[in-house]
């Protein structure tokens, strides 16, 4: 199987769609030439010309709106906000419009459209390029939310976006860029709302999303040093959540230590709780931890970024808690 | 820097104790002096009063058993922090697994499960605890904080000696009442006395005197109830000073003659035997010793003894005659070398030079450590206590 980078592994994704499906293009600020801010859609302007892959002018209102509007008309368009903080501009068109017309119209219009965005720390990208803001969109019924962790993962759940009658928001982190990892030859779509368990233990479960998940997979590595046997499982999709997947895990190991980049208060790992206590009340032998960042703005300085953003450590420690160990 | 609490030594011979209720809770103010939390002892159970003054900033042991020494608690200024020593690291946990069961164990460094009647199980191990029938109450938890995890359970479920034991004949479920501190106490203690040799004396005292000398001293002073058990202490303790060598303990390396006769009087208390002691019980008068009898006895039935109330008898006097019972042979009470097993009076047909009378006779039984005492001597010593019961103006 070959190996590829995260980044060549979204590209091929759209390249295959581009290639075999009229009705895809994508769109969004200096993509074209420029490759995009994180040259994920380098060379997609040569193959496929510029009325398929647009530049657009700076309003994350237009790129959104314009792009429903389009997804509403029948064709299944990429849209790229190039910053996750700079989804906040975009808001309106996601969350009343995108999210809202297939349920108003009763099904008489599909809103077909994926939205790419990229964020995230450890590099320092500062307090407002950085942010991880899923947890505001997984609150909104009628919106898809993925967030791919490994190369595989993004090229067929990116897919699957693309191929979804709503619209799904594909949640990519600046550090996942350059990870490799295999891929099948052919593109393989994989199903939105299915969870993957990346490494198999009886202790503990760790649910991680984006580079909590390769944090974890270290974590689980030293922890296994100590006689602690650690789960690792990726949700891959926030929202619909693969309850069932999450709860299994949990219910084998009676531990669960739930990970992500984004800030531990409200977040996402906060609806995985509670999920997890309902569900599998009974079966839990230890509180459930929740490792994220802490409740500040992301600083500038790397060593103060540091500080905020969760590392391995962090989540070895709440693995130890869980534990007693 | 918060003061830590640790488990006190309340009495000689004190390792271990159980925490029973903390009176204050954390981050309460505790003045110095002011009863902290309540302690069981092997002996008594009591309240133990704060050595500081400021915030009582930690918990560590919100319920049982500790040995002395222990750290159960910090008191400290408000908003200071204590680092609680975490629970014994990995490599610690195969000595520290077989501890499972709550009666007679102790874990250094973990807390009880319990907290403030509540138990701290986590969800899963409450659900296996309810699959097996395990009682949680009897489970030590090892996890964070004292909890008890699903380990716990399982370690429980497997020493439990699958209770209760099979016994066809028996209708009806049998109870398990756990060991309290006290009932443990008695079965440790009674099985060493059952090491010592003793050998049994037995005489029968004519009371008409003393019986006489207790009604004239509640006729005296009404206030202060004078019973025959205090006459007998004050008798023993004189037959005591005059035989010091049956007043005395036994060990290893040598007889401990004591100076004083601290008069030991085993009392039935609702939580079990205790022995309550009326010191120097040679130099009281008659009324002093009733006065104490009575208030330690009354604390006895209280369960508010003191350790202070227990510790330094010298001699015992075990009296079952209130029941009825004739006469019977006590155990010994280590370290002490002797024990008088005190009958009921009764009317009993006497022969005196050649003459039939009716007296009211009490038969006595000492039980001596033949270690420390030889019978001679024993007899002797009883023969003074018979005398002084005859003619108790003697002791004086």
């Amino acid at each position: 199987m070959p190996e590829i980078t995260y980044r060549e592994a979204v590209r091929d994704a759209l390249g295959t769609a581009l290639r075999r499906d009229e009705d895809v293009f994508v769109m969004g600020e200096d993509i074209a030439e420029m490759g995009g801010s994180m040259g994920v859609t380098q060379g997609l302007l040569d193959e496929f010309g510029p009325e398929r892959v647009r530049n657009t002018p700076i309003s994350e209102m237009a790129i959104v709106g314009a792009g429903i509007g389009a997804a509403m008309a029948g064709m299944r368009p990429v849209v790229e906000i190039m910053y996750e903080d700079f989804l906040t501009l975009s808001l309106e068109q996601i969350v009343n419009q995108a999210a809202k017309h297939r349920y108003m119209s009763g099904g008489q219009l599909k809103i077909p459209l994926t939205i790419r965005t990229q964020g995230g720390a450890g590099w320092s990208p500062g307090a407002q390029h950085a942010q991880q803001l899923e947890a505001w969109l997984v609150h909104v019924p009628g919106l898809k939310v993925v967030y791919p962790s490994t190369p595989e993962d993004v090229r067929g759940l990116l897919w699957s976006a693309i191929y979804d009658d709503n619209p799904v928001i594909v949640f990519e982190h600046r550090l996942l860029y350059p990870v490799r990892g295999e891929v099948a030859e052919e593109l393989e779509p994989i199903p939105i709302g299915k969870s993957r368990v990346l490494r198999e233990g009886n202790d503990v479960t760790v649910i991680a999303t984006g580079p909590l998940v390769h944090h974890a997979l270290k974590a689980a590595a030293e922890a296994e040093a100590d006689g602690i046997s650690v789960e690792v499982v990726d949700p891959r999709t926030l929202q619909p959540l693969d309850e069932e997947g999450l709860v299994a895990s949990v219910k084998k190991t009676n531990r669960a230590v739930i990970a992500h980049e984004a800030v531990t208060r409200m977040g996402f790992g906060a609806e995985v709780a509670a999920v997890l206590q309902y569900q599998a009340f009974d079966w839990l032998d230890a509180p459930i931890e929740r490792v994220g960042s802490k409740f500040a703005p992301l600083a500038f300085a790397p060593v103060m970024e540091q500080f905020v953003v969760p590392q391995v450590e962090d989540v070895l420690a709440a693995i130890r808690r869980t534990v007693g160990k | 820097m918060a003061n830590e609490v640790k488990l006190p030594r309340l009495g000689q011979g004190m390792e271990a104790g159980t925490v029973t209720r903390w009176l204050k809770s954390e981050g309460e103010q505790v003045a110095k002096g002011e009863p902290l939390y309540e302690i069981d002892t092997d002996k008594v159970t009591q309240e133990v009063e704060s050595d500081f003054a400021g915030v009582l900033l930690k918990i560590a042991l919100p319920e049982g058993e500790a040995p002395v020494g222990e750290t159960i608690a910090w008191i400290g200024e408000a908003g200071e922090t204590v680092e609680a020593p975490s629970a014994p690291p990995p490599s610690a946990a195969p000595e520290a697994a077989p501890v499972t069961l709550v009666p007679g164990t102790t874990v250094p460094g973990t807390g009880s499960s319990a907290n403030g009647g509540r138990i701290k199980a986590s969800p899963l191990a409450r659900r296996l605890a309810r699959e097996r029938g395990v009682d949680l109450a009897r489970i030590r938890g090892t996890g964070p904080d004292g909890r008890i995890v699903a380990e716990d359970v399982e370690r429980g479920a497997a020493a439990a000696p699958a209770a209760p034991a099979p016994a066809p004949v028996v209708s009806g479920e049998i109870e398990s009442v756990p060991l309290t501190s006290i009932r443990k106490t008695i079965a440790r203690r009674l099985t060493a006395a059952w090491q010592a040799p003793v050998f049994q004396l037995t005489v029968s005292a004519d009371m008409t005197r003393a019986n006489e000398l207790v009604a004239k001293a509640r006729e005296l002073d009404p206030d202060v109830r004078v019973t025959v058990t205090d006459v007998l202490a004050k008798v023993c303790a004189a037959a005591l000073r005059r035989h010091p060598d049956v007043n005395v303990a036994y060990t290893e390396d040598a007889l401990l003659r004591f100076p004083t006769a601290n008069i030991g009087i085993a009392v039935a208390a609702p939580q079990g035997l205790v022995v309550p002691v009326v010191p120097s019980a040679e130099a009281r008068s008659l009324a002093d010793i009733a006065r104490a009898r009575g208030e330690v006895v009354e604390r006895a039935r209280a369960n508010k003894l003191t350790a202070a109330d227990l510790d330094g008898g010298t001699f015992t006097i075990s009296n079952l005659g209130m029941y009825g019972v004739e006469q019977f042979v006590a155990v010994l009470n280590p370290p002490q070398a002797a024990i008088l097993a005190v009958g009921a009076t009764e009317d009993r047909p006497v022969v005196e030079d050649g003459e039939l009378f009716v007296r009211p006779m009490m038969t006595m039984t000492l039980t001596v450590d033949h270690r420390a005492v030889d019978g001679a001597e024993g007899a002797d010593f009883l023969r003074t206590v018979k005398r002084l019961l005859e003619e108790p103006a003697l002791a004086l």
